[in-house]
This record gives structure tokens, sequence and C-alpha cells, in this order.
């Protein structure tokens, strides 16, 4: 059974590379435009940073480490996750979800696997140069244990982004039209550029435990600098895993719901 | 597609698009709540002013800063890039070029009829604002809200223009959408947006005053917050207006090459 | 093979009435109704049948070939499809079947067919060997050898429907659903894919179910017929059967040697239609040969062919009489 998947991941992943070398210079272009979208972030961090020294315990360096991140999360959301779940509400509406339901294969699994982008990969570069810049600034580099450790937390991070996008798409089923609802996630994931601490009270309680974002970037950065206490690195893979048990109950219930409602 | 025709089209068009509006309600919902990025810099920089204020702005400031900022994107906020984009690629554009009203006001109108849904979003945050930064936070002046309300106006127009003239790229180029998250990267950036102005380095400054994008949102912000004297404000409101000029013209101009090469090529 | 008892589907749909106040009032709150889209079903298909749904629009027939299917699950009722109940989607069960939905495909779009026929392949386990022949036995008789390394969005909506039923069938399923899969072709290649759909259920001994409404799909491929109104059986049995119960008139098409006047004929049958090439006669079924011998006796007759009453006929009028009552024709 399991060999069965990995075949089929093997076949799509090949259909994927071959559509992407069929649009290579709108997928180029397209990442070269998710650089530019950095200097959002990159221009208030660095104003930021030339009227204080810390913002909130984090230092330039250290926020800097943030946002490389998220820029490499960003890059397996845009390049793994959300290709393959948009599928899902192309599918809706075109009125071709049939096929997949009909199909002896877990349609969770055709779907994810859909569609991939590999030219998202830019973004680990530019994520990687984010690193390198930030540790300059801090003057030194991260040990073996802090990347081992920060490695483990990105576990924790991709299973969260992927059970929250999936919870989205999950949506289609009862909206149709989610462009928005991608937005409207695009917009909060936003925030994950900066660390955690930066936000207080309430707002501080929902990126934590609502909307993990803090899970999502801030942790692995905190793994790198050495500073994640291993409570909260366990914390943050249980809650990885609720999150993909929870999404896969979710998906399982609009499944459940389309073929009574009707497609 | 003559004015007179276009005026006594104006009640329905008006009365439609706020049906469908409502239709759309949670795609609405969704839109606003999707208005993050003030928020999320207020988080921000009241962190950063948490120990000391940043040149005028401490706590407070800041967070009537970006309140204002979320109610002024609101009011200001415009998809007609999105909806021109998505019509000339299906080709519903050309239905929209053999109605008697001209397709620029249609947009104009359309935008003009969400507003209602709009502003019943924005009371509730004014709301909290005052409640928050109370009467000092804000401006005092009357004469200066009346200046507020052209500007406010003019943002609206001026984004509507931005959105037009960039749509009418889509006619001549495959890509128009990735022109338009270039000019979103440096509204964000240069308007006001993500930073208020005068936090901006002072070459910066002078040289952001020369751009439109200030006009869309961080002039309206700035004067609610009552960063401006009224001769300032005045200042500040002509070169709105000519700005406007501006785009109007080139909206106008590009639309009507942006047609011609529509009609020429058979839609 | 199919076995259905007293299936039922309902909906409840909101409904979104006109007017600016309606429009305010459903921000706050819906106000919903119940649709029964299949009311009380019940019907035996054996192995190898080809059976054809028809009714009208919005009559149920997509809808209980979706419940055959497994795609939609019944408010009450009960089916069985080879053992198997549907709603489970067991992977045997899907394994034996497949789904063409006409103007819809499940052809990657921007890739060449032949990516999405590996892609079933891994989906549907099939051993190359066999997939390899039945490919090569498909694109053969479809005649698709070219173009199956064509990106699909490049070939016409013939070709694809071509390449589609080529990526359906190559994992050799032993039922065939079928919903609509003419619609939009022109009539040659209606032509060569009914053609296939029969020769592959004769071949392989498939079950074919088949939605259309085209009554040439039906008329040419399906010997039985499952008519279906407003979610109710109409008539299980025999096409000629149907027409013949339903509108038990002949037509009587003649072509004349000479002119002759339509104010002769009107004393031998209902005249309806007089063209210099071809006169239509439209005759009771008792009467057809004492009006054959008149006709060839009175006229200068060239060529006679009886016909049973066109099928649309024969739908249209069963369609206004909203029988409530079942009928069971007899077997083809």
């Amino acid at each position: 059974m399991k060999a069965r998947y990995l075949r089929l991941l093997a076949v799509q992943l090949r259909a994927s590379l071959l559509l992407g070398m069929q649009y290579r210079a709108d997928f180029v272009l397209d990442a070269l435009v998710e650089v530019f979208w950095m200097a959002t972030a990159i221009v208030p961090l660095l104003v930021v940073y030339d009227v204080r020294s810390t913002v909130a315990g984090w230092s330039r360096g250290e926020a800097l480490l943030v946002m490389g991140w998220f820029t490499f999360l960003q890059g397996v959301l845009e390049g793994a996750i959300s290709p393959g779940l948009a599928t899902v509400v192309e599918h809706i509406r075109k009125g071709t979800l049939d096929f997949v339901l009909v199909k002896p294969a877990d349609a969770q699994f055709l779907v994810s696997t859909a569609r991939l982008h590999p030219w998202r990969a830019v973004n680990v570069l530019t994520a990687l140069a984010i690193f390198a810049w930030g540790f300059r600034l801090l003057g030194r580099a991260p040990t073996l244990s802090n990347v081992a450790t920060a490695v483990v937390a990105l576990f924790a991070s991709v299973s969260v982004l992927y059970a929250l996008w999936m919870l989205t798409v999950s949506a289609a089923f009862y909206v149709v039209r989610i462009d928005n609802l991608s937005q409207l996630f695009s917009a909060i994931f936003d925030a994950a550029r900066w660390p955690v601490d930066v936000f207080r009270g309430a707002v501080w309680v929902m990126f934590t435990f609502v909307v993990p974002l803090a899970l999502m970037t801030t942790y692995p950065a905190e793994a790198l600098l050495g500073r994640l206490a291993a409570g909260t690195l366990a914390g943050a893979l249980a809650g990885g895993v609720a999150a993909l048990t929870l999404s896969r109950a979710v998906w399982l219930a609009s499944i459940r719901r389309y073929t009574s409602a009707g497609g | 597609m003559s004015l007179r025709s276009t005026t006594r089209a104006l009640p329905t068009l008006l009365r439609v698009g706020f049906a469908d509006a409502v239709a759309y309600r949670a795609e609405m919902i969704v839109w606003v709540l999707a208005t993050t990025m003030p928020l999320v810099m207020l988080g921000l920089w009241t962190a950063v002013a948490r120990d000391a204020p940043v040149g005028r702005y401490g706590e407070p400031q800041f967070q009537a800063y970006f309140l204002a900022t979320f109610i002024v994107r609101q009011l200001t906020g415009s998809w007609a890039f999105w909806e021109m984009n998505f019509e000339l690629r299906n080709g519903t554009l050309s239905m929209r070029l053999l109605r008697p009203v001209h397709p620029l006001l249609a947009y104009a109108a359309e935008g003009v009829a969400a507003m209602p849904m709009r502003v019943a979003v924005s009371i509730p945050v004014a709301v909290i604002a005052l409640a928050l930064v109370g009467p000092t936070g804000v401006n005092a002046k009357p004469l200066l809200w009346v200046v507020w309300a052209f500007s406010i106006v003019g943002a609206w127009l001026l984004t509507l223009m931005v959105n037009l003239l960039i749509g009418c790229a889509a006619f001549f180029f495959e890509s128009s959408l990735k022109l338009m998250d270039l000019w979103l990267v440096f509204y964000f950036v240069l308007s006001g947006y993500l930073i208020p102005i005068d936090i901006f380095p002072t070459r910066l400054r002078s040289f952001v005053d020369w751009l439109p994008f200030r006009y869309q949102i961080g002039f309206p912000v700035e004067l609610m917050t009552g960063s401006h004297a009224m001769p300032d404000a005045l200042v500040l409101l002509a070169r709105q207006a000519a700005w406007i000029a501006i785009f109007l013209g080139a909206t106008r101009w590009a639309w009507r090459r942006g047609v011609a090469r529509f009609s020429a090529f058979g839609g | 093979m199919i076995r259905v008892r007293d299936l039922r589907k309902h909906y409840k749909v909101h409904e979104r009435p006109p007017g600016l106040g309606a429009a305010l009032r459903s921000v706050f709150r819906r106000r919903y109704k119940t649709l029964a889209a299949i009311d009380g079903l019940d019907f035996d298909i054996a192995p190898g049948e080809r059976v054809g749904f028809l009714g009208p629009n919005g009559a149920g027939k997509t809808t209980t070939l979706k419940v055959l299917a497994g795609l939609l699950h019944p408010t009450s009722g009960e089916v069985s499809v080879d053992g198997h109940e549907p709603r489970r989607r067991e992977d045997a069960f899907l394994k034996k079947i497949m789904l063409v939905l006409g103007q819809k495909q499940q052809l990657l779009w921007d890739l060449p067919p032949s990516e999405t026929f590996e892609l079933n392949r891994a989906v549907y386990d099939v051993p190359r060997a066999e997939y390899d022949a039945r490919l090569a036995e498909l694109t053969e008789l479809l005649q698709i050898g070219d173009l199956v390394r064509k990106p699909t969005r490049t070939l016409s909506l013939g070709e694809r429907m071509k390449c589609e039923l080529t990526a359906a069938l190559i994992h050799g399923p032993k039922l065939l659903f079928l919903d609509e899969p003419t619609i939009g072709l022109d009539v040659s290649m209606q032509v060569v894919v009914r053609d296939f759909v029969k020769s592959y259920n004769e071949r392989s001994g498939a079950t074919l179910i088949l939605t259309s409404h085209y009554m040439e799909d039906v008329e040419k491929l399906c010997p039985r017929v499952i008519v279906i109104d407003k979610g109710k059986l109409v008539y299980d049995g025999a096409l000629d059967a149907l027409a013949t119960r339903i509108r038990p008139d002949k037509r009587i098409i003649l072509r004349f040697s000479r002119p002759v006047d339509v104010a002769d004929l009107a004393p031998l049958a209902t005249v309806l239609r007089h063209d210099p090439g071809e006169t239509v006669l439209r005759v009771l079924k008792d009467e057809v040969s004492a009006v054959v011998a008149r006709a060839l006796a009175q006229f200068p007759v060239d060529d006679l062919t009886v016909e049973n009453a066109p099928l649309e006929e024969v739908m249209s009028e069963l369609f206004a009489r909203g029988r409530p009552d079942p009928e069971r024709g007899p077997p083809p």
C-alpha cells in the first residue's frame, strides 16, 4: 500500500516538473516578484532598528532570523502546499472533483501532491542569505545542535502551515469563492515575519495558540539561537501533530458533506 | 456612451452594486479582515515605542496612527484592477464595452456602491480608536475635518485611477498582475502605510513627498491624527489634486489605446 | 450487478429571492426548501447490459448515476453495485468503475494525455504488461496514436473525448458510467464515440450506464431505457416498446415520381409534411397496411418507408403526461 503511494508521488512529481518546464518564465518572474515583496518587511525592519537596538527583547540580527524563517516557509507554502490545494478550489468550481473522488486513492493525498512549483526553491536561497546576514550582525554562527533543533522545529512549522492551509481550502466546500480566504490567510500569515513577542496580551495568545504563527517562525529562530526550551519544542511538535489530525478530520467531514449535498 | 445616459443609469448601477456587495457579504468580511498590515504594524511600532517614543510617536500616537490607517484603507481601497484583469482574461470585458455607460464610470460606480458596507465596518473601529486614544490623539479642528473629507475622496479617486491605469496594462501585457504587485510594494513602503512618513530619515522624506503614494493613504491619516496645520494641509491637498489630474489623464489615454487594441484583436 | 430499491435523494437549497429588501434580509436569515432529486427508484441491471437513463433536465438521471458511482450519498434506500455499497467508496469498488462526464475532463490540461494515462496506471495499480497491452488496443481502436503526446489543451473537443475515454478505460473497468458523453461533439465524433462504447461493451462484457439528452445516443446504444422524471421512475424496459406504447402511431414516408396535390392526400391520412422530395404521413399502427396499400394503388409512389414515431416526440409525450405509476415494458 505504501509502495503504491510512493509510486503515485513520483508520478505526480514528474508531472509537476514537466509543467514547470513549460511555464518556467512565468515561475521565474513570480519568484523575482516574491523577492521584491520582501522589501515590505525589510524596509520597516531597517527603519525600526535605525531608531532602536532591541525591540521586545530581539536585536536586529535576531529579528532577521525570524524573517528568514518566514521567507523559507513562504517558499514551502507557495512551492509545495498552496498549488496542490488550490486544485481543490479549481475542481469544485469546474465540477471535476468527482474525478478525484472516483479514484481508488486517498483524495487528500491526490490533491496535495497534484502540483508543485519547484522554482520556489529560490526562497530557500533567500532565507539562507538572510540567516547569513543575521548571524553576521550577531557576530557568530549557529552550533550544529542549534541547527538540528531548528530542523525539528521546522517539521512542526511545516505541519502547522500545511494544516492551516488545508483548513482554509476546506472552506471552499462551503464558500466556493475562497480567493479572499486565501488572501486572509496570507494577510494573517504576514504577521509571522516578526518575533511573536512584539505582540502583547490577547494578540500574543492568539498568535501562540490559536493561529500559531509563533510556532512557525519564532520557535525555529529561537532554536537557531539556542534559546528554544525543550518543553516548548515538545509542545510545538505536539501542536503540529494535533493540527494535522484536526485538518484531516475537517477534510474528511468536508468530503462527506460534498458527497451528501452533491457537487 | 454619453454623460447623460451614464447619469440616468447611475441609480441602478449603485443599487445593483449594493445588492452585489450584500450578496457577497462573506467575501466582503474577508476583505476587511484581510487588512491586517496596519494592525501588525500597530503591534510592531507600539513594541518599539514601549520604552521611549520614536520622534513624536509614543504608544498612543502609534495606536491612533495605525487605527486611522485601517479606516482610511477601508474607505479608499479599490479592487477595480483585479476585476478588470479578470474580465479581460475571460472576455467579459466586451460586454462592458457594449453598454451605454462608460466602463471606467461603471467601475467607479461599483466602488461607490460598496461604500456603505465599508463605512459600516469602519465605524466600530473608529469608536474603538477614539476610546483607546482619547481626544488628544485625534485632530480637533473642524475645518481640518472638512479638508480631510476632501482628502479621503481624493485618495479614493487616486487609488481607483491607479487601479484602472494598471488594469489597462492588461491590454498590452500578459503579466499585468506583476505590475500591480510592483506598485503595491512601493505603495506599502512609501505611502505611510507601514511606516509613518515623519519617521522616515530626512533624505528619504523629501523624495517621498514628490511621489503619489502618500496621497493615497498617508495624507488623510496624517490629517486625522492632527499632524498638519491648515496651510500645510491645503498645500498637500493641492498636490493630491495634481496627482489625481495626472492619473486621470493617463488612465483615459491608456484606456483609449487599450480598447482600440482590444477591439482590433477581436477581444 | 446493480440493485436499487426505493432510492431517495433530497437536497436542502437556500432561496435567494430578488430585490434589495430581500437581499438585505438574507444577510441575517436564510430560507431553505427541500428538493427531491430522486423520489423512490427501483431497478435491477444485469452484468453486460447497456442501459440508458432518459429524462428531461433536472429529472434526476445524473444524480442517480452519481449515486451508483458512490459520488453522492442517498438520503435513503438500498443501492448495491457488484456486491458493494457505493457510498462506502471501497478501493476494490472504485477499481471496477469508470466515469466519463460530458464537457468535463480528468485529463491534465497542460500536459499530454499520456501523462494522465501514466497517472491513472499508478492510481489504479495496473501491472505494466496489462497497461501496455490495453493502451495499445485503445490507441488502435480510437486512432489516437499521434495525439497522446500533444498537450491536452491543443486538442480539439473530439480528440480530447477520445483520449478521455482511453484514460478512463486504462484500468479495465467492469462498469462504465457515462454522463452526457456526446454533448458538444460534432455528428461524426458522436458516431465514433457510440460505436466505440458499444464495441467495448460487446468485447469486454462491461456494464454500461449512460445518461443522455440525445435520442440518437440512446437509440443506437441502449436496448433498455430507464426513464426518470421528477425523480421518479416512469418507464423501464425496451426502447421500441416504449415508443409503440406511448405513441402508437407510425410514420409513412413517401416519395412520389410526379407532383401530388396535398388535398388529394388528405383523405388517406394526416399529412405531417409535404415537400417535393418527401411526404410524411401519420398513421395509427393498425391502419398502416391499409394506408400503404391505398397509397401504392392511388399515387405514383417511387419510394415508401414505414417508421416509428420519432423518439423526441415520444419523450415529450411521456413527460407531458406526468405519469404517476411507473410502467415496466418488456425486456429488450
